[in-house]
């Protein structure tokens, strides 16, 4: 086995440890301190960092060996080596905060006995989100943090976690941030936790519909924010579309406010936005159980939206998006007043 | 490092904070612009403005870009100071580079190429950020001279990461992060990427571990065109008609063949002036097979770069009385104002056809096997679409030039099926689909057998025996050989109409065996 890792005696249980060791040396006091041995410290610890994501990812030497994976994941775990390690990334320079990212990231995919363990840790550790979260707040950090976030939610108990934290709303204004490579980040994190996890997803829309959609709605949907109105609108409809959240997209359809904020999307000048509006206005026609209000704004408009829908047309041909409507243009043909 | 980061607050996130200038360049969805950035003591800057409603049905890919842009930091990589949105489109706003991209540079004063110690300056530093990129994990996956641009100071920089993808980007697949090549990486096989985002959700473990895809490698290849491009003023095989089947075929031929071509020209063209050392290294870029390429970093140690200038070269050398950006940008709109111009950072579908060519090779090599497999993905059906419709409206003009017969774009094969369909035969040819591919590919092999034969001639005659050869018989041969020539053009260009007719029907024969069992 240890053939494999070639001119490196060391094995990964020892990197980890001497990474934990420097990762500590640095989260103390930084008082008084010889900046020639500071330096020298964190040169090793770049290095140290860069081995585990050596062990990790392989290199160009070998491809991943499962058992030093295993034993580098289990020493990881064993301390509150993660802490440490997210502590202490605003003080890494760029490529060792790029490193320990990957790091992390790999981290929490890696089996041990064929338990996920970084799932374990993160139970007991869950407050460490609630720094990553907040790291959209922070230009340097925002996409190291974010990259890890993400990760970080594939186990379904962080998900749980991080929808029922008070942080959910502010997502809603990271997605909007200005920098766009940040509000991307924040949508593309927004997007896998509304996607990622079908039941976690319809139990925290079920209990949180209220607030959550009129958020969605006044200030995603209806945002002044071109990017953020079609990321929206196209996540909306992956959501309402998806089984497990068939109850709350049948509420969705029943409100008539919704209706009229879907019926503006689909006016927009933007074909994209169009489309993806589209998607989800039909599941308002095609509702079997219309409520009184919201069949009264169909009849009111009718010749307007059918004439709309008839010069609606896609550049490419698509079978499905004309058959589908064709059948919105008939269910709203058939609605008498 | 944490300068850059800095660096990169600093510049403001409004649009009101800039001046626009001039425009320096333009793609099918982006538009490059010279400007100054008021606040900060009118810094001049390019801002790329990329129409986010007409390109890209993925906003994956922009964002990608974004944070690629964001992370990346090398002094042969054009980063972006920061990017933004402005309604529908998104401006990054990235340092001014004064000489312009190499396509520029080369279109306006250097048509029959560049020096051979200008284009070992500007490769060095381009493989330089290469080295970096691939250590980062990253394909750039759109090597071409038009993504190389240099500063008022020589520098050259790597641009435009529009296309370009991450073994790292992992939301989507656990097996695209099992492995990682260092920087010092020469065996790349277990980096591939099978599709055009670089997001291979569909992939299994074992796949990713195959040769079936690309990787690293394939930018490799790309460099080694791009450096044939610098050395020529154009890539090979660039008279040719593009068309989305036909990049597979001529990069099909081009692997066996044009390399010899290359080096016949040199001998026959007069063109002798390459070194030893250029060949090899081009030559080992172009190895048709991925893992016999050198790595980056390897090739950096070639010969080819000992002894390499500085950047004062260029400055000397190639920008020295070349006029500016600007200036040659406008001259450009104004001799062919049909054309868009690729400039400065810019882009995505790109005006000059022969590159879009390579580097659409990849994609295209997968787009005929992925397709049938996820007739779903409408967004990557839009991706292939586009980009075949822009190649149309290019060989038009390109056929002018070659004054090949409209035969050529008659049998375009759009991958569309439903083009497909509107060909009067192809009914008929359903019927017998066995028959028909059959006799094609018959005809296909007869006239590769053909081609053979005459290259062979060819070569007896006046090619290849660089050793055997006097000038004075070369002379007297020559009517036969160019006579030859000719016929072996016309057998070529039968041989591709026969091989794009083959294409055309299979891949309808493949939409229809998908379509079939589920209408």
């Amino acid at each position: 086995m240890k053939g494999l890792f070639k001119p490196k005696p060391r094995t990964p249980i020892d990197i980890v440890r001497q990474t934990r060791d420097l990762l500590i040396y640095f989260d103390s006091s930084t008082e008084s301190r010889d900046s020639k041995k500071e330096e020298k410290q964190m040169t090793e610890l770049c290095k140290n960092i860069r081995e585990l994501k050596s062990i990790l990812y392989g290199n160009s030497e070998s491809e991943p060996v499962t058992e030093a994976c295993a034993q580098l994941t289990q020493e990881f775990f064993k301390e509150d080596t993660l802490r440490l390690l997210i502590n202490c990334i605003p003080k890494l320079n760029l490529e060792a905060r790029k490193d320990a990212t990957q790091v992390v990231a790999n981290l929490q995919r890696q089996p041990v006995q064929s338990k996920l363990i970084a799932s374990d840790y993160l139970d007991k550790n869950m407050d460490l989100m609630d720094i990553l979260i907040v790291g959209y707040e922070n230009t340097d950090m925002a996409l190291h943090y974010g990259a890890m976030l993400r990760e970080c939610i594939r186990h379904q108990i962080v998900a749980k976690y991080v929808l029922n934290s008070p942080h959910m709303k502010n997502f809603f204004d990271y997605i909007q941030l200005p920098n766009f490579d940040i509000a991307a980040d924040a949508a593309a994190t927004f997007k896998e936790l509304m996607t990622r996890h079908k039941s976690t997803v319809a139990d925290f829309l079920s209990k949180n519909y209220e607030w959550f959609f009129a958020d969605y709605n006044s200030k995603l949907l209806e945002s002044s924010n071109y990017i953020t109105r079609r990321l929206a609108v196209k996540l909306l409809g992956d959501m309402l579309l998806d089984r497990s959240n068939s109850a709350v997209m049948t509420r969705y359809v029943s409100s008539r406010e919704n209706l009229r904020i879907l019926m503006n999307l689909l006016r927009e000048s933007s074909k994209s936005i169009q489309i993806e509006a589209f998607h989800v206005f039909k599941l308002f026609a095609a509702n079997q159980n219309k409520p009184a209000d919201i069949i009264s704004i169909f009849v009111a408009n009718k010749s307007k939206m059918l004439r709309l829908l008839d010069e609606f047309k896609i550049d490419k041909e698509d079978e499905q998006f004309e058959a589908d409507k064709a059948q919105v243009m008939e269910e709203i043909a058939a609605l008498e007043g | 490092m944490a300068t850059n980061l800095a660096e990169r607050v600093q510049y403001p996130l409004d649009s009101s904070s800039y001046k626009i200038l001039d425009e320096i360049g333009a793609g099918n969805s982006a538009i490059v612009y010279k400007a100054i950035c008021i606040p900060i003591n009118s810094t001049p800057v390019a801002i790329k403005s990329i129409d986010l409603d007409r390109s890209r049905p993925d906003l994956d890919d922009v964002r990608r870009e974004a944070k690629t842009l964001s992370l990346l930091s090398h002094p042969n990589i054009l980063k972006a100071h920061c990017s933004f949105t402005v309604d529908r489109r998104l401006w990054v706003v990235m340092p001014f580079m004064a000489g312009g991209s190499l396509q520029s540079i080369i279109s306006h004063s250097f048509q029959n190429g560049l020096t051979e110690q200008s284009i070992a300056v500007i490769l060095k530093d381009t493989l330089n950020a290469l080295s970096y990129l691939h250590g980062q994990g990253h394909l750039h996956r759109d090597i071409k001279s038009g993504n190389i641009l240099v500063d008022s100071n020589g520098l050259v920089k790597l641009a435009d990461f529009g296309v370009s993808a991450s073994i790292y980007e992992s939301n989507n697949s656990v097996g695209a992060c099992s492995s990682y090549s260092s920087s010092s990486s020469n065996s790349s096989s277990s980096h591939i990427f099978t599709d055009f985002a670089g997001t291979p959700y569909w992939m299994a473990p074992e796949v990713i571990h195959s040769h079936n895809g690309y990787s690293f490698k394939a930018d490799i290849w790309s460099f080694g065109i791009t450096s044939l491009e610098l050395a020529h003023g154009r890539p090979p095989l660039s008279h040719l008609p593009p068309s989305k089947s036909m990049m597979l075929n001529i990069t099909k031929r081009f692997r066996f063949s044009d390399f010899d071509k290359y080096s016949y020209k040199g001998h026959g063209g007069g063109s002798n002036k390459f070194s030893k050392a250029f060949k090899d290294m081009v030559a080992s870029c172009l190895n048709q097979d991925p893992t016999k390429r050198p790595s980056a970093e390897k090739l950096l140690k070639h010969p080819f770069f000992k002894n390499c200038k500085g950047p004062e070269f260029l400055v000397k050398n190639v920008l020295n009385g070349l006029p500016s950006v600007e200036k040659r940008y406008k001259e450009m709109k104004i001799m062919d104002p049909d054309s868009k111009c690729n400039d400065d950072g810019d882009d995505d579908e790109d005006s000059v056809v022969k590159q879009r060519r390579i580097s659409g090779w990849n994609f295209n090599e997968d787009g005929l096997k992925l397709e049938p497999v996820f007739p779903k993905d409408l967004s990557r059906d839009d991706e292939v679409v586009k980009q075949v419709r822009f190649e149309e409206e290019k060989v038009i003009k390109e056929d002018d030039v070659v004054a090949s017969s409209g035969t050529v774009m008659e049998t375009n094969p759009n991958v569309n099926a439903s083009d497909v369909v509107d060909h009067e035969n192809v009914g008929g040819l359903l019927k017998n689909r066995e028959a028909t591919l059959g006799t094609l590919n018959v005809l296909k092999e007869s006239l590769e057998q053909e081609l053979g034969q005459v290259k062979f001639l060819i070569n007896l005659i006046g090619g290849n025996g660089e050793e055997i050869h006097v000038d004075d018989s070369e002379e007297k041969m020559a009517p036969e050989i160019s006579k030859l020539r000719i016929e072996v053009e016309n057998e070529r260009k039968k041989n591709l109409q026969l091989e794009l007719q083959l294409e055309n029907i299979k891949l309808h024969l493949i939409s229809s065996a998908v379509s079939s069992p589920t209408s």
